[in-house]
C-alpha cells in the first residue's frame, strides 16, 4: 500500500470539501441549540435539521468525491498516478469517512454533551441511534457510489436509505423499551437498543467489506 | 533497462460492442510512436490497457518492465499520461494541481514546469474551471512533463486544439525527446501530427492492428502509380497492389511494397508507367483502412 499518496489523494478531497464541511458543522450547531431550547417544537425543528444535516453531508461527500469524479472526467487524472485501484478504494473510502465522521462525530458528541447536562440523559440512546443509522445510510450510498459509480444508483441509494429512515423512526418511537425512557433523565439501553446499534455497526462493516469486495473483481476503471 | 518499453503480446479484450483482438505490439526504448486509428478503432482501449485502466481478457502487456495490470502501481511512477478526455480540477488553480503532483513524485522538474507555463502562456494562478480546452490539454501535458517521466502515453492529445496550440504541443513532445530514453506513445486521428513526430506508426481499426512499421519504412514502401494501359493489354498482377482504379486508358494503382523493378514488370507488358507518387501518411492509413474493410466483406 502507498501510504503517501493515499494520504495525498485524502488531502485532496479535504480541500476540496473543507469549505461546505464548516458550513455543515453551523448547521449541526444550530440544530443542537434548537434542540436545547427544551420546547417540544424546538426540539422537532432541531432534531429534523439535524438529521438534514447529515444527510446532506453524506449526499454532498458521495456526489462530489466519488459520483463527480467521473462525471467531471478527473477519474483519468487520479488513475494516471502512481495508484491501483485498491489503493483508490482505500484513498477514497477514508477520505469520506473521515471527512463524514467531522460533522458526524462533532455532532453526536456535543449531543451527548448537552443532554447529559441538561439532565435529559433519557434521549441519549434515541439520538445515537438515530444518528447511527444516518451513518449506515451514509455507508450504504459510499457503497454503491464508488462500486456502480452511478449517478442514478447513487440517488436509488439515496432515496433507499431516506424511505428507510421513516419505518426506522416509526419502529424505534414505538419500541416499549426505548420510547418509554426517551424523557427519562438517565439514559437506558434496553436489549433492543442495543440490538439495533449492533446491527447497524455490522451493517456498515459489512457494506465497507462488500465494498472492497466488488472492487478487486473490477476490470475497467475509466 | 529493457530495450522495450511496451510490448504487447496477444492482447484481446472483449465487450458486447466491439472487440480488441490479437494486439501486438512492440515500443523500443527511445522512440515515438503514432498510433492512428478513426474514431471507435480501439487506440483509447489499447492505452488504457497499457496503463493498467481496463484489465485485458487474454494476452500479455508489459509496460517499463512491469507487468499490467498487476504491477500499474510501479510503472505508472515513471509514465506521463494525458488524454483527451482527462479533466484537471476546475475548483482549483494550476498551481495547486503542480503542487499536488510535486508531492506525489520525486522526480518532478520545478525549473521545466515553470518553463513550460512560460511557452504554454498559462497563468499558474488561474482557476482551471475558466480556462479554455486548448489551455486545459497544455495544463495537463504540462504535469505529465515536468515530472520527467520515461514514457509518456498521449491519448488524442491534440484533438480539438486550435492551430497554435497544437504546434505548442507538438513542439513541447519534441523537445521532451531530446532525452533518449523517453518513449513516447501517441494516438490520433490527424494523420499530419503523427507524421511530424513519430518515428514508428502504427494503424489500427475495427480493434485489430494493420500495419505496424517505422515511419521510413511506410513512406518508401508505399506508392501511387499512374499508368497507360493501351486497350489491348491486360495490367499484369503484382504483389503489393491494394488498389487500382481505371478510368478509359488511365489506370492508377496503390501498392505496399514498391520496388524500382515493378516498373519494369509494367514496361514490359506494354504499359507505360507515366508517375511514380509518394503518398502522405493520410493516404497511406485510407488506403490501408479501405482496403481491409473490402476484404472483411468479400
Amino acid at each position: 500500500m502507498n501510504t503517501t499518496i493515499v494520504k495525498q489523494l485524502i488531502l485532496k478531497d479535504w480541500h476540496f470539501l473543507r469549505g461546505p464541511i464548516i458550513g455543515y458543522l453551523a448547521g449541526g450547531a444550530v440544530a443542537l441549540l434548537l434542540i436545547c431550547t427544551g420546547s417540544e417544537g424546538g426540539f422537532f425543528a432541531g432534531l429534523v435539521l439535524l438529521i438534514t444535516v447529515l444527510i446532506a453531508v453524506g449526499i454532498h461527500l458521495a456526489m462530489t468525491t466519488v459520483v463527480g469524479e467521473r462525471k467531471e472526467q478527473t477519474l483519468p487524472f487520479v488513475m494516471s498516478l502512481p495508484i491501483s485501484y485498491m489503493e483508490y478504494t482505500t484513498a477514497k473510502i477514508l477520505a469520506n469517512l473521515l471527512i463524514f465522521l467531522i460533522p458526524w462525530s462533532a455532532i453526536l458528541l456535543a449531543a451527548l454533551a448537552l443532554f447529559t447536562i441538561g439532565n435529559a440523559g433519557g434521549i441519549i440512546p434515541f439520538m445515537v441511534l438515530v444518528v447511527t443509522y444516518l451513518f449506515t445510510a451514509y455507508t450504504l450510498l459510499l457503497a454503491v457510489a464508488i462500486v456502480s459509480e452511478s449517478q442514478s444508483w447513487a440517488i436509488g441509494a439515496m432515496v433507499f436509505g431516506n424511505l428507510f429512515l421513516q419505518a426506522f423512526f416509526y419502529g424505534i418511537t414505538h419500541d416499549p423499551g426505548i420510547a418509554s425512557k426517551m424523557k427519562g433523565h438517565v439514559a437506558v439501553w434496553s436489549p433492543t437498543a442495543v440490538t439495533i446499534l449492533v446491527v447497524e455497526i455490522v451493517l456498515i462493516l459489512l457494506l465497507l467489506g462488500g465494498t472492497f469486495f466488488f472492487q478487486a473483481r473490477k476490470k475497467d476503471f475509466i | 533497462m529493457s530495450a522495450l518499453a511496451v510490448q504487447f503480446e496477444g492482447v484481446g479484450k472483449t465487450y458486447p460492442h466491439f472487440t480488441l483482438d490479437d494486439i501486438n505490439l512492440e515500443l523500443p526504448t527511445g522512440s515515438i510512436m503514432g498510433f492512428i486509428g478513426a474514431n471507435g478503432a480501439g487506440k483509447s482501449t489499447t492505452l488504457r490497457i497499457l496503463m493498467g485502466l481496463v484489465h485485458q481478457d487474454r494476452g500479455a502487456v508489459h509496460v517499463l518492465g512491469c507487468e499490467m495490470p498487476a504491477q500499474q502501481a510501479v510503472a505508472k511512477r515513471d509514465i506521463g499520461f494525458v488524454s483527451e478526455d482527462m479533466r484537471l480540477y476546475g475548483a482549483a488553480t494550476l498551481a495547486w494541481h503542480m503542487d499536488f503532483i510535486r508531492s506525489i513524485f520525486p522526480s518532478w522538474d520545478q525549473a521545466y514546469a515553470e518553463t513550460l507555463l512560460k511557452r504554454f502562456d498559462l497563468k499558474a494562478e488561474q482557476k482551471l474551471k475558466k480556462v479554455s480546452h486548448g489551455q486545459r490539454v497544455k495544463a495537463a501535458l504540462l504535469l505529465a512533463l515536468a515530472r520527467r517521466p520515461r514514457l509518456l502515453v498521449l491519448d488524442e492529445p491534440t484533438t480539438g486544439l486550435d492551430p497554435v496550440a497544437r504546434h505548442e504541443v507538438l513542439h513541447a513532445l519534441m523537445e521532451a525527446l531530446t532525452d533518449e530514453r523517453r518513449t513516447i506513445l501517441f494516438s490520433s486521428q490527424n494523420t499530419l501530427d503523427v507524421e511530424q513526430i513519430s518515428d514508428q506508426i502504427t494503424f489500427i481499426d475495427r480493434g485489430r492492428i494493420i500495419d505496424s512499421a517505422d515511419k521510413e519504412t511506410f513512406l518508401e514502401r508505399w506508392r501511387r502509380l499512374r499508368l497507360d494501359v493501351p486497350p489491348a493489354v491486360t495490367l499484369p498482377s503484382l504483389p503489393g497492389v491494394v488498389e487500382t482504379t481505371s478510368s478509359g486508358r488511365l489506370a492508377v494503382v496503390t501498392m505496399n511494397g514498391y520496388e524500382p523493378s515493378m516498373a519494369e514488370v509494367y514496361h514490359a507488358a506494354g504499359v507505360t508507367v507515366q508517375a511514380v507518387d509518394s503518398m502522405t501518411l493520410e493516404e497511406i492509413f485510407v488506403v490501408n483502412v479501405h482496403n481491409r474493410r473490402e476484404r472483411s466483406v468479400a
